[in-house]
């Protein structure tokens, strides 16, 4: 019986040839790591002023995060380039090679900042709500230090995937409790809805770029959705800021 | 809502240098911003160090005015805050 991956989930719909179709090559991923690291930059040099003038710490944490997701597809962009370039199956593959120590300290990197990425726009939202104790956020350096250092060290795909699916539950909780908590619901108002969609396809890529063919087929997909959510929130912040 | 009641005390601050014509003294300023002189003080020696006010000492009497930064600040006060608003931060 064929492992059950989303690659056999989706052959068994759809099949080999239009899975072909979609296969990426290295210019495709090479292409959406910079739409997304000009989207994220964007959106950290676009609030710089705003910081600059107001000092204000939801700013501040919102900016870092995507700061650190721009760094993070930059990691990510590398360990995509060795895989595909060198036609390994994966992050797992990186020991026996010879550039394995660049590759694994690139695999560090990468869920080092994948995972503050994610933290720091959670504590964009909570920092009040937690009395903006930056104890905290030395916590978060540590987990995040933890989660690299156990994915990088274990070497298993089920450990890679358990400690995603750990940190999704982890935002939904965290946001659907604060969301819960909010006096002021206003109408129409999805921007928690975005922040755990943005979570979801962002751990999506993070198991996509350390299991590749966890997700084969279903990439386009994933990267296309990641891409509309990171426009959606460079969008949000343009109309806000301003275009300059 | 500490951090925006912050703002908000800033923006009155800045607001209040402006109106009396980018130059006033401390204690009508104390005064006019309906604040107690240590909370003032707190406040004050923030914009001081974030740059948002200088003084201006002008025949022995200090002076407090706007910099351009401070004139920047009124100006995107209201962006500041829709877009704190905006992204729940």
């Amino acid at each position: 019986m064929p492992p059950f991956t989303g690659r056999t989930v989706f052959e068994g719909f759809v099949g080999q040839q239009f899975r072909n179709l979609f296969g990426l090559g290295l210019g495709a991923e090479l292409f959406y790591s910079f739409v997304i690291i000009v989207c994220s930059l964007m959106i950290y040099f676009g609030t710089k002023e705003l910081y600059e003038l107001s000092s204000y710490k939801g700013i501040k944490y919102f900016r870092q995060a995507f700061l650190f997701f721009a760094i993070a597809y930059f990691f990510r962009s590398f360990i995509k380039f060795i895989v595909i370039y060198f036609n390994v199956k994966g992050v797992i593959d990186f020991f026996p090679i010879t550039f394995g120590t660049t590759g694994i300290l690139a695999q560090l990197l990468f869920l080092y900042f994948s995972s503050m990425a994610i933290f720091y726009l959670l504590y964009s939202v909570m920092w009040k709500k937690w009395n903006g104790r930056s104890y905290k956020l030395y916590l978060f350096h540590g987990i995040a230090v933890v989660i690299a250092l156990i994915s990088v060290l274990s070497r298993n795909p089920l450990v890679y995937l358990g400690l995603n699916i750990f940190l999704l539950l982890t935002v939904i909780f965290v946001v659907y409790t604060s969301y819960q908590h909010k006096k002021n619901k206003k109408k129409g108002h999805n921007l928690y809805f975005i922040y755990v969609l943005l979570s979801l396809f962002w751990i999506l890529n993070i198991i996509d770029t350390l299991i590749p063919r966890f997700f084969q087929g279903l990439q386009l997909f994933i990267y296309l959705a990641s891409t509309f959510v990171f426009l959606l929130i460079l969008y949000r912040v343009i109309k806000n800021v301003g275009a300059n | 809502m500490v951090k925006r009641e912050r703002l908000d005390i800033i923006k009155d601050i800045l607001s209040i240098i402006y109106q009396n014509r980018n130059s006033v003294k401390i204690t009508p300023l104390i005064r006019q911003s309906n604040m107690s002189s240590t909370r003032f003080k707190e406040y004050y020696h923030e914009l001081l160090e974030k740059e948002l006010v200088n003084e201006i000492i002008n025949g022995g009497n200090k002076f407090v005015s706007l910099t351009n930064k401070g004139y920047r600040f009124l100006e995107k006060y209201n962006t500041i805050v829709s877009f704190i608003d905006e992204f729940e931060l």
